[in-house]
């Protein structure tokens, strides 16, 4: 079974799992709203290695050894979790359950798309700075970054207004490319992806005003259904090995 | 050029400073208490990472910084910012630069100690634990769990318990008792990690590169680090590591990505070696002035690229 961890309004994740189904997968859709009410939870690490067991509502049970496979959407300790972590401990209770989360789903077996980092529950959501240092040692020509004391922070970790005009998909070794980005861009897609030590990564680009196609951002959480049914195979492809 | 980053009396980073002067290793000090007069302009383009630091009178290219190690204080309580607003320019600055100097050490080429994204596998105990075993060293049995029932037959199962925090914070040791068993269904309100008690001597590693100096800990406390708030006390002594342990310690350290690593491991009376966790950000001080070993030195040899 190939686990699909999502928040509750994540289209991507819904349509991810019925194209995988559609591929003879079978998938188990788990919101933040079930793990949120989920019941009985035992994970144990040790000699043997690390296991992981959570009992959901209606009878499903997630384990270790059901679990073949991660298509892992969640940043974060979901938000329906934390609405229900109140009182003078919330903020050591939110580290405690992220800690937590972090933990077991690098115990899952199976492939993780993608496996979560500290700075990240599906990947390490880098800073923009970050992301284009990793590009530029990649090979991808990017577009200029500054940052100097004079700069509020904030608005830097801020996404983009609107859609890259275009994005490329690394969905384990395979590139879903974008008709207009040059294909001498994919070994060099390829590295950034094991840069970054995820399986399944958004790379968008824009061209400059020379017309020549720039790396500009990338995501560990990208919109999956503008790969189109090409991403759709490249997750099965990912799932079956 | 090595730049060492924070208060310049905090120990650790004072130690450094007079392991560099006894080097003869050139340094300078960014002093965080003088953020007012600091400034870090850098850019990314096709050439790399380039830009300058401002250091008060002395500002130099980036490109000329060859190692660093800091300990940044969260620039929000610096004392020099006590009594300025919200939104203040002060405090805006002092928000900016350390933003942008936090984020240049993040992707500058060089020896920096440590990288602030390895050094996030310490924040889940559990995690680290998994990465742990994968460079050959044990670590305690765990369980982590909401289930009041499952904790009472891990304890038939392993005798002595302990619990501690899962993330960086209140990580304080406690042993499992009997107070704690009747209370035992507040679980259920947030799952709580329990360690099976390995009984041992306490020993701190210090990895430095390939360089390795073991600290034998012998306390009257299940918690050293806490011993005088326990009532407690500890002695340090420095010690030596079997050579496959020490070379497991290197391993591990490197693996993780920390050029400098504090490493908590506990020897059994049959030998056998656990290991707790991989602190990414040792107060070694404690350490070196009670058992003299010359961890400071090790440091300001690495910085240097001796």
């Amino acid at each position: 079974m190939v686990l699909i961890l999502c928040e509750e309004a994540d289209v991507a994740a819904a349509w991810a799992a019925g194209r995988l189904r559609q591929r003879g997968l079978t998938t188990d859709i788990v919101t933040g709203a079930d793990l949120a009410v989920a019941g009985r939870l035992e994970h144990r690490i040790g000699r043997s290695g690390a296991t992981f067991e959570l009992e959901l509502t209606g009878g499903r049970r997630l384990c270790s050894q059901t679990v073949k496979g991660l298509l892992n959407r969640l940043t974060f300790v979901p938000a329906a979790c934390l609405c229900r972590i109140g009182g003078p401990d919330r903020d050591y209770a939110i580290q405690e359950i992220y800690a937590l989360y972090l933990s077991w789903l690098h115990s899952l077996p199976g492939p993780l798309l993608n496996p979560p980092a500290p700075q990240g529950l599906c990947g390490n959501w880098r800073h923009p700075s970050s992301w284009i240092a990793l590009a530029v040692q990649a090979g991808l020509p990017a577009m200029p970054y500054r940052q100097s004391s004079k700069d509020d922070p904030a608005p830097l970790w801020q996404g983009l207004a609107a859609p890259a005009p275009a994005t490329v998909f690394v969905v384990g070794e395979r590139i879903v490319a974008h008709p207009a980005v040059p294909r001498g861009f994919d070994e060099a897609c390829r590295k950034l992806a094991r840069a970054a030590g995820v399986k399944l990564l958004g790379i968008d680009f824009a061209p400059g005003g020379d017309g020549r196609w720039r790396f500009i951002s990338a995501s560990v959480m990208p919109d999956l259904m503008r790969g189109g049914e090409q991403v759709a195979d490249a997750l099965a492809q990912a799932f079956l090995g | 050029m090595i730049l060492l980053c924070g208060i310049p009396s905090e120990s650790p980073l004072a130690m450094v400073g007079r392991a560099l002067d006894a080097l003869g290793a050139d340094y300078r000090v960014l002093n965080q208490r003088k953020v007012a007069a600091l400034d870090i302009a850098w850019q990314i383009d096709g050439a790399g990472v380039e830009g300058t630091l401002r250091l008060e009178q002395e500002t130099f290219r980036l490109a000329d910084i060859e190692a660093v190690y800091f300990r940044l204080m969260d620039d929000r309580i610096l004392p020099e910012l006590e009594g300025e607003p919200e939104g203040s320019p002060g405090r805006r600055h002092a928000r900016g630069f350390h933003d942008a100097l936090f984020h240049w050490l993040e992707i500058a080429p060089g020896r920096i100690v440590n990288r602030a994204e390895p050094q996030g596998s310490n924040g889940s105990k559990p995690y680290q634990a998994q990465l742990i075993l994968q460079y050959g060293l044990r670590v305690p049995e765990t369980l982590i769990t909401n289930d009041p029932h499952t904790v009472l037959a891990f304890q038939r199962e392993h005798g002595t318990l302990i619990y501690k925090s899962m993330s960086g914070v209140r990580s304080i040791v406690h042993a499992l008792g009997q107070d704690d068993l009747a209370r035992l269904d507040l679980i259920r309100w947030c799952p709580v990690q329990f360690q099976a008690l390995v009984p041992g001597i306490d020993m701190r590693v210090h990895v430095v590169d390939r360089e390795v100096h073991a600290t034998e800990i012998i306390s009257d406390v299940l918690d050293y680090r806490y011993a005088r708030r326990a009532g407690g006390s500890s002695e340090l002594r420095a010690a030596e590591l079997p050579a496959d342990t020490a070379d497991k310690c290197v391993a591990l350290a490197r693996g993780l990505g920390l050029p400098f690593a504090g490493i908590d491991l506990k020897i059994t009376p049959d030998g056998e070696v656990f290991c707790f966790e991989v602190n990414p950000c040792p107060a070694f001080s404690f350490y070196e002035a009670n058992t003299g070993q010359p961890i400071a030195a090790s440091l300001a040899r690495y910085l240097a690229g001796a």
